[in-house]
Formats: C-alpha cells, structure tokens, sequence
C-alpha cells in the first residue's frame, strides 16, 4: 500500500485472539486515522487490553493483523511509538532518576527538560525506589517514560488509572496537546467522560466483538431517544419497529421510548399522531450511547451504526 | 487565563455546536469585537481540555459562516466587516429554536394555544419590563 495522508495510523483487519476455548477478541476491524485521539471503551473482560498487547506484538494474533501506517509492526517504529499497559512493570529497586537515564540511553528521541518537567507536573520523586511509588504513581512514571520521547503513535490502555483527578486532567492535557502536534493516540478508560472529552473517534468492545464505532460528536448527533407518554397504556408501536431508523423500543406503562438513529423528528412525528400526552426527543451523551449498546437487550440499531461507520 | 467559552463535553449536544454558539454569541454581544484574535487551535483544545480536531472544525464553520477569518501564519480573527452581523443573525436564530422548543413543550403537555399566548406574555413582561404596551396589546 502507498503511504499517503488517507494511510491510517493503525489499522486492525479482522483480529481473532484465542486463549484455549475462550475467544477474547472476535473478528475486530478497526482503523484510526492519522493525528486522531481515538478511545476504546469497553467493560471488564470485554477485550481492550488484549486487543493492545496485540497490536504492540506482545501477543500474537490466531487470526487477522494489524498495521502501522499500512505496514507491520517493525523495530524502527518503536522509536516513535509509545505504550503504556494497564499494569505497569517497572524496575522496582531502580530510582525515577535512574529509570529517566535508562530511557535517554534507549530513546534517541529521548527529551531531558520534557521529562523533568513531566516529573514535577506528577510531583515524582526522582530519588525514590520506583517498588515505594503508589499504583497511581506506578502510572505517572510510565507516562512520563512515553510522553518524553515525543512519540508519534501513542496507545494507552487506561493511562489515567488511579491517578487522582487533577493528574487525570494532566493526562488528558497531555494526550490533547501531542495530537495538536500530529500524535496518533488510542486509549482507553473505564471514565467515559475522558473519552467524551479528548477523543474524536469512539470503538465500544463487547464480550470480544466491536459494538459500535463512530466519531463522537457524529453518534451524539445520530442516535437521538423519543419519549412518549400516554393517558393509558402506551400503545404498541409494533408498526415503527419496522422503520428503519428505529433500534429498540422500551415499554413501561403509559411511558414509551424509542431509540432511533438521526434527529427524531419523524418518529416524533408519528408517534403524536397517536395522541399522546406528551412527546419528546432526548438527547443521549456517550455514556448514555455506551450502556445502550452494551446493554442486556444489545439493539439492533448500535450494530447498524457500527456496520455503516466501523470502516 | 480562564477561557471566555464554556462547553459541556457531557452533553448530548455535540461540542463543536456548543461551541460554535458561542463564539457567535460573543461576537454578537461585543465580548469579541471585530478585529480581535482568537485564541489558536491548539490553545482553546488545552483551555477547555477538549478534542483539537474539534476546534479546528468549528473554526472552519465560522469562517465558512463569514464570523471569522483565518490567514495562515497570524492566526484567526473577528471578521471586520460583516462578521458581527452575521454573528447577531445566528444569535437570533438560536432565540428562535429556544423559543419553538418552548412552544412544542408546551403544546405536547396538553397546554391550549391561548394559554401558551398568557406564559409567552407573562414571560414577556418579566424579560422586557419597560414595555407595557405589549401587554395591553
């Protein structure tokens, strides 16, 4: 493949991880753009770290590949590329100061101010036995390792663990500022809100499988709810499970809501036309859009969206 | 510096149309006046702690909405002419949208059109005190 502006980042072709019988990935296709933020969201389990350990070559695939600006994973590219695992090994009988001087030697990328000036944002202390750093401390250092080498593909998986939040929000700054400057990032977190904020592209995983992906601002502005109440029980509504735009639709009562892709409008419309007591559409945020389609009933219309924008 | 804009990232509004609002909202108010730079891409994405890509998209809308303009190297920039009535326009039409949101709550709870004129009055007469001669209309 030619390398140009449309060449992803990352691109992941039909990943399938299996450990014995369990299938921790199933068939994942994702591609993120170049100088994109893009957020993995998913529950425990759900396959976000294995999905990491094989893109970086720490675990290998059974089926499908993954590639790094439309080629494989080589050692040259592990001079721009960063990774931060969700548990962070490091020398535990090493000092801040120490672990800084060995990532110099490494790294020719390698930036002393930029690294310093890291240590002070996280109040490291550059003469402490790295096994005495708290976890969240444990996470600091290794994200102080990845942003002093100015790297331009970064993947965090849930760099903002147990760090407490105005360290959260440094990371986040973090992440914001190397992507103003052409950085790749792909993260994930469990704080949704953190994705809402910093990623322009959103994949939410599932028991293995992509769910939904998307870019942010697209899903919130396509995946809208209509809520309708009624004087007596809510009719059925069996003739809009047909419409096209429409995913589930919950019944309680005289209360009804309709999960629909797009503005609402329409279905808004025909529902008045039932005489209701009420309609109105509802705006849905990320968690809101997470947990539907995550959700026991998993909706039809989630899958939709991830077969249309997953690409 | 504390930023001028506030958005709600958590907000099923998408943040680059919170933000849009109100950059135009400040133009038309006078709190950006014409001439005067925007903060850069990178800067207002670290000020409000939100995606750049997304500001640099809404900076494209207001430039293609002729509120702003953007020359490369020096940055971006209230429109001298025309930005701030373009800006004002836009305000007037989110007024609008407010006000038709209004009135579709009010008519799918059941209120009866002449009921709806008494609120719209009531609320005139708070918002423009000075203004009798609305009521007596």
């Amino acid at each position: 493949m030619m390398m140009n502006e449309g060449t992803p980042a990352i691109s992941i072709d039909r990943l399938t991880k299996r450990y014995g019988q369990t299938l921790a990935v199933e068939s994942l296709s994702l591609s993120v753009p170049q100088g994109t933020i893009f957020g993995l969201l998913g529950t425990n389990g759900a396959g976000k770290t294995t999905t990491f350990k094989c893109m970086l070559g720490l675990a290998r695939p059974s089926e499908g590949s993954v590639s790094f600006e439309g080629r494989p994973l080589t050692p040259p590219l592990f001079e721009r590329l960063a990774y931060v695992p969700e548990k962070c090994a490091l020398y535990e009988w090493m000092t801040g100061a120490q672990l800084l001087e060995m990532q110099r030697r490494s790294f020719s990328r390698y930036d002393d101010k930029r690294a310093n000036e890291l240590m002070d944002l996280f109040a490291l202390d550059r003469k402490k036995k790295l096994g005495k750093f708290s976890k969240g401390q444990q996470t600091a250092m290794a994200l102080v390792l990845a942003f002093s080498i100015h790297p331009e593909i970064l993947v965090l998986d849930e760099p903002a663990a147990g760090l407490d939040p105005v360290h959260q929000r440094h990371v986040l700054d973090l992440i914001i500022g190397e992507s103003a400057g052409g950085a790749t990032v792909v993260f994930s977190s469990h704080q949704i809100g953190q994705v809402e904020r910093a990623a322009e592209r959103v994949a939410i995983m599932h028991q293995g499988t992509l769910r939904l992906a998307g870019e942010v601002e697209q899903l919130k502005s396509d995946l809208k709810v209509v809520e309708a109440t009624f004087d007596t029980d809510a009719p059925s509504l069996n003739g809009l499970s047909a419409e096209p735009s429409v995913g589930q639709i919950q019944r309680a009562g005289r209360l009804v809501r309709v999960y629909v892709k797009g503005n609402g409008d329409e279905i808004a419309r025909k529902i008045g036309d039932m005489h209701p007591r009420s309609v109105r559409i509802l705006d849905q945020n990320l968690e809101d859009i997470f947990l539907t389609t995550v959700g026991s009933s998993g909706s039809a219309m989630a899958a939709d969206v991830a077969g249309a924008s997953g690409r | 510096m504390p930023s001028i804009f506030t958005v709600d990232p958590h907000s099923g509004v998408p943040i680059y149309l919170q933000l849009i609002e109100q950059v135009k909202r400040s133009v038309a108010l006078g709190v950006l006046t014409p001439g005067e730079q925007l903060p850069t891409v990178k800067q207002l994405a670290l000020d409000l702690t939100i995606n750049a890509n997304t500001v640099g998209r809404v900076y494209r809308e207001l430039e293609r909405d002729g509120v702003i303009e953007t020359s490369p190297g020096r940055g971006s920039f209230v429109r001298d002419n025309g930005g701030v009535g373009r800006a004002t326009r836009a305000a007037s039409d989110v007024a609008a949208a407010a006000l038709d949101t209004a009135v579709r709550e009010a008519k799918s709870i059941g209120i009866a059109a002449d009921d709806a004129i008494a609120l719209f009055r009531k609320a005139l007469a708070r918002w423009y005190p000075g203004s009798h001669d609305m009521e007596n209309r």
